[in-house]
């Protein structure tokens, strides 16, 4: 972290050096938190923080802030809030950083977001007034200098904000580049997306040292066929490569007994990451992992052995 | 450079017709009668739909360019015995001869109603007939220099400043099912063929809406 100051739990872990777990919550279209701040719950002794997502994929779905200040004010669990550049302009996202740091906030990944053409509201304008990069920009420059296009903020915001980057981006160049802008704007960490192919990973993760930046690792431990199948199609630009599909299609048809089944999914997964988070980490290629399987929530205990270990 | 047009359902037009059977017509011969929209075969074939649904096309008229006031002003004067006996005027051609029409017909006949047949697209690039395409957007801060002649503001889905964004699959865009290219691979690979790749990596502040905004005009005379 480039700025010495510390907002958040994460903030501090990540200035200790420690690696950490983060872990992902998915607000839905609905009023009712209840099932994610159980989720949270569950999640919360196991991780340092959990991201929050602002209307993954352009699917209307309650307020990320909100549901970041509930989960955080119901659990204790920190939250990192996703913020995206497609719904609102300068100003009404400004507005919304100092609204979140007063709601206890201090932990912001900056995304550009899903376009609103992918969404269930298509025929909506989308805004991208800023993009992933001015966004951080703009917090760093209302923490820091404490204004906004050289206006006062009379109670600046503290906040620590992050960046995402894609190691499956094709041509790797351009994505690596990209990344540089986001460093030069001031992110002070990145998050990737889903990478299943070690190769890539520790060629993207090497590209990215130069920037000297914490790296957390996207992680998606399949929780069953179903989903494995979903991810590799739904999954922006992620492959699920077929080996690891043809495992779990087989735990799918040969195990009929439910619990069963969930113990070896469960076993998979632990072989499946614990080999390729060792390797990045005894690397120095990694800060942290973050595990973005939603409602996934038994696999932390056996994510933490694998980190421990 | 055309301003591409495209016919708009001919339902569409009767409907704003109601009430009024004797029409004139003008049909652009510059933009409009590259895109099949208007010019005089644009012209011939919604007279003859127009006849055929009772209307009397009093006057049609084909100038070389509609959006231009003067060009408008000198055809006007013209016909300005049929303008006595008209209840609209037809227009084929963008929404600029529309807008020019507009403006010159205050003047002489401000309450002959204009009406248009087509829908204005884009300000577009000719590949051939029939094959136009969208590669500017006539924001006014062009940025073509640093991006090697390629505009992110028009050829990425999100115009998007610092792009590619996560949506770029194998230099396709998520938006249209990844079969178009995205803007920001195609900026990323010009630079790289011109030795430039400086100019990719350059964070670019966000456009500036106060100069880039509404109903601008260019008045040096």
């Amino acid at each position: 972290m480039t700025e010495k100051k510390v907002f958040s739990k994460l903030g501090e872990s990540i200035k200790k050096g420690e690696f950490v777990l983060i872990g992902r919550l998915e607000p839905e279209k609905t009023c009712d938190l209840s099932y994610l701040i159980q989720e949270a719950r569950k999640m919360a002794p196991h991780v340092v923080a959990a991201n929050i997502t602002d209307s993954a994929y352009a699917v209307v779905s309650i307020n990320s802030m909100a549901a970041a200040h509930i989960i955080q004010r119901e659990t204790g669990l920190e939250c990192v809030w996703q913020l995206t550049t497609r719904d609102c302009n300068k100003i009404g996202i400004a507005g919304q950083i100092m609204g979140a740091h007063a709601l206890g906030l201090h932990n912001i990944l900056s995304l550009t977001g899903d376009h609103t053409a992918l969404g269930d509201c298509p025929e909506t304008k989308p805004v991208f007034d800023l993009d992933s990069a001015t966004l951080i920009k703009l917090v760093r420059e209302m923490v820091d200098t404490g204004s906004i296009n050289g206006h006062e903020i009379k109670h600046p915001p503290k906040l620590h904000v992050g960046g995402a980057a894609n190691p499956n981006s094709d041509p790797m160049e351009a994505e690596i580049l990209k990344i540089s802008r986001k460093v030069e704007a001031g992110a002070e960490f990145v998050q990737t997306q889903v990478v299943y192919n070690i190769d890539i990973a520790i060629e993207f993760l090497r590209e990215l040292k130069k920037y000297n930046i914490p790296l957390f690792l996207g992680i998606f431990p399949i929780k069953s066929y179903s989903i494995a199948k979903e991810f590799d199609t739904f999954g922006s630009g992620v492959d699920v490569p077929k080996d690891i599909l043809e495992r779990w299609k087989r735990v799918k048809t040969s195990v009929s007994d439910k619990k069963e089944q969930k113990k070896n999914y469960d076993q998979l997964n632990y072989d499946l990451f614990k080999p390729f988070i060792t390797e990045l980490k005894s690397k120095g290629l990694i800060a942290g992992v973050h595990c973005l399987a939603a409602h996934y929530t038994r696999i932390f205990p056996k994510l933490i052995e694998v980190i421990k270990s | 450079m055309t301003i591409i047009t495209t016919k708009k359902p001919f339902e569409e037009i009767l409907g704003v017709l109601k009430n009024m059977n004797k029409i004139g017509l003008v049909s652009c011969g510059n933009c409009a009668a590259m895109c099949q929209t208007g010019g005089t075969e644009g012209a011939k074939e919604i007279v003859k739909k127009l006849e055929q649904e009772g209307f009397e096309v009093v006057v049609t008229i084909v100038p070389e360019e509609v959006c231009d006031n003067r060009v408008m002003m000198k055809d006007f004067r013209k016909i300005e015995e049929d303008l006595q006996n008209i209840n609209a005027i037809l227009t084929l051609s963008c929404g600029l001869g529309v807008a020019s029409i507009t403006q010159v017909l205050s003047r002489m006949h401000p309450e002959i109603p204009v009406f248009i047949t087509t829908n204005t697209e884009f300000m577009g690039m000719t590949e051939r007939i029939g094959r136009f395409y969208q590669r500017c957007n006539g924001c006014g801060d062009c940025l073509l220099n640093e991006t090697g002649g390629i505009c992110p503001i028009t050829t990425c889905a999100k115009s998007l400043m610092n792009g590619p964004c996560g949506g770029m699959v194998r230099g396709k865009c998520e938006v249209g099912n990844f079969e178009i290219d995205c803007g920001w691979i195609l900026i990323f690979n010009r630079l790289k063929v011109l030795g430039r790749l400086d100019l990719f990596t350059k964070l670019r502040d966000p456009v500036n809406w106060s100069e880039s905004g509404h109903q601008r005009e260019v008045v040096w005379r």
